[in-house]
């Protein structure tokens, strides 16, 4: 009785001390260490520091830093903005060309980078003022850039997928290739919604006239752009899927890639290489001190018995097992609506997943429909990460309500596109299942 | 106060301004090993354990200065709104969450890493180094983090001298 005592205990202080604006990694390491020394005594915190020590050297978790540097370097050379060219050479005669293409362009740099600023932030730059220009509906445009953005979490290689699939214990790899046909379909879907609603009302976008004249030779030549992005994806990738490299040898294998397309841009610069280490660093140090306060955090929670009073809980409740994963999701969008998504992940995933696997569910599939949620809760106020990176590039004259505004209907098709995935589980299973046989 | 507060903040910025050039070589070992195990059919024993155990080093060291650039992670929909006494009694509470956070820390895995260089503790790999050097790191973070989230409290009192 006096551990359920202490539960309660840890997750109302956690609410009450995250209120203070601290740093997540600390509220939780702290409440962490102050449960462990009241239950067990000091000499329990022996535990939580030799935990910290293997987190210290996790090989798995060491791809996290690399793919951050990946997609800095990439973002410094003249990748995107090359791509963009092309992009609007090829799909400015359509309805909702600009836009649509904005959607491919994201695709790609999702493919190629693991974050999620990346692609809002540049986009943000070069798309957004075009799209105005030719008099696009901001909305439309905010949005699209938003949901864009977002899906580097789904398709591989990601930083948010590599969190989970540590925290859920299963193959990084394995996990990647589970994102590939999700995202694309939510992509497709993203698209489709575009094209169908400037089909009906033309205003929205409206196309420039008369369109610009490009030879087809001229477009053709445009496609080398494609070249530099497909090497690097099918290095990673690549490699992943054919079982030659682990995805953090994949990684570094990227980093390359990465630098020789920065090196034939003309754009490798030892101060843009600083200042890729920067950001890398930020968001490694971010990532990881949350990582050692959680991991001290469920430690107690799992030693102390919550885990399985959790799970006795919803197997005493005899719900259907939809009702009780419909629950669990619902959790999830809630969640992210004020919490971090690496924080979301290290504290709900190991309260979650024995419950999933109880209910016979597959622990991958779980972890698409998560990502879903997690790009849900990337566009929603008040804690929607692409928000706040398009909140600096906004021009005079539109507000953060706009893009409110705009986000709304992408945020309806993930939630189709999250039922159908539930009620087809075989879309999602089938690609790494095929793949199994070969994945480290 | 104040001088010692900057001139620990500037301690723990040029300590994250050396440590985020080691992605470079963390990166440069797992390549130097996926090429030696392909194309010279010869991986090495060192090169990956090398780079994981700069990995601690990295992320631990890069933390204490993201206290005071604010790039922790931290829930704000109190804190940005609260003006006055009240964020000021915020900003005391996240600071005093960490320097208890860094105490607790320090206390704990100073002896553990004292313990491994007593023995000259080995990772019991093929290659075999010591560690206690990389063990070392994690109290050295900690005592790093406990000073500047001192230094952050000092940065709440008005600087004597000051106008």
């Amino acid at each position: 009785m006096e551990s359920s005592f202490i539960l309660v205990g840890m997750f109302a202080s956690l609410v009450l001390l995250m209120l203070t604006g601290a740093g997540l990694a600390f509220v939780l390491g702290a409440i962490a260490f102050l449960a462990t020394v009241t239950i067990w005594g000091p000499s329990a915190l022996i535990v939580t520091v030799l935990n910290t020590f293997e987190t210290m050297t996790s090989e798995a978790l060491m791809a996290i830093p690399l793919y951050v540097l990946m997609a800095s370097i990439l973002q410094k050379s003249s990748i995107i903005d090359d791509l963009y060219t092309a992009m609007e050479t090829w799909f400015q005669g359509l309805s909702g060309g600009l836009a649509i293409g904005t959607i491919v362009i994201c695709t790609i740099m999702a493919a190629m980078t693991g974050v999620v600023g990346a692609a809002v932030a540049a986009m943000g730059i070069l798309a957004l003022p075009s799209m105005l220009a030719r008099r696009y509906h901001p909305p439309l445009a905010l949005g699209a850039i938003c949901a864009g953005g977002t899906l580097g979490i789904l398709i591989p290689p990601s930083v948010v997928t590599i969190v989970y699939a540590i925290t859920a214990q299963i193959s990084i790899g394995k996990m990647f290739i589970a994102g590939v046909v999700p995202g694309i379909i939510l992509a497709t879907g993203y698209c489709l919604y575009i094209y169908i609603r400037v089909r009906l009302n033309p205003s929205l976008a409206p196309v420039a006239e008369p369109v610009a004249r490009v030879s087809l030779a001229a477009r053709l030549a445009t496609l080398k752009t494609l070249v530099l992005p497909a090497f690097v994806i099918t290095s990673v990738l690549g490699t992943i899927y054919m079982g030659l490299a682990t995805p953090t040898e994949a990684a570094a294998v990227g980093v390359l890639g990465a630098l020789v397309s920065a090196a034939i841009s003309g754009r490798l610069k030892l101060s843009s290489l600083s200042s890729a280490a920067t950001d890398t660093l930020r968001v490694t140090a971010m990532i990881l001190w949350i990582t050692i306060g959680a991991r001290a955090f469920i430690s107690v929670f799992v030693a102390t018995g919550g885990a399985d009073s959790v799970l006795g809980f919803v197997e005493t409740l005899e719900a259907s097992r939809w009702v009780v994963l419909g629950a669990m999701l619902l959790v999830l969008i809630l969640l992210g609506l004020f919490l971090d998504e690496i924080g979301i992940i290290l504290l709900c995933v190991p309260v979650f997943l024995p419950i999933v696997k109880t209910l016979g569910f597959d622990p991958l599939w779980f972890g698409v429909l998560f990502m879903i949620t997690a790009q849900m809760a990337y566009i929603t106020p008040p804690f929607g990460y692409t928000l706040f990176y398009l909140k600096g590039v906004l021009p005079e004259g539109i507000g953060i309500g706009q893009v409110y505004r705009g986000v709304l209907p992408f945020f309806a098709i993930q939630l189709v596109v999250l039922v159908l995935f539930i009620l087809f589980p075989d879309i999602v299973t089938w690609l790494p299942e095929a793949a199994s046989a070969r994945l480290k | 106060m104040h001088a010692a507060a900057r001139a620990l903040t500037a301690l723990n910025k040029a300590l994250f301004s050396l440590t985020k050039w080691l992605v470079y070589a963390i990166a440069g070992l797992m390549l130097f090993e996926v090429f030696s195990r392909y194309s010279l059919e010869n991986p090495t024993s060192w090169a990956p354990e090398l780079a994981t155990l700069l990995f601690g080093p990295f992320f631990l060291l890069g933390g204490p200065y993201l206290l005071h650039s604010g790039g922790h992670v931290a829930v704000d929909i109190l804190s940005a709104r609260a003006s006055g006494r009240l964020a000021v009694v915020l900003k005391i509470c996240a600071a005093l969450l960490a320097l208890l956070f860094g105490a607790i820390l320090l206390w704990f895995s100073a002896p553990l890493a004292h313990q491994s260089y007593t023995y000259a503790e080995t990772s019991y790999s093929a290659w075999n180094p010591v560690i206690w050097p990389v063990k070392a790191v994690l109290p050295l973070a900690a005592l790093l983090l406990m000073l500047q989230a001192l230094a952050e409290l000092v940065f709440l009192t008005p600087e004597r001298g000051a106008k």
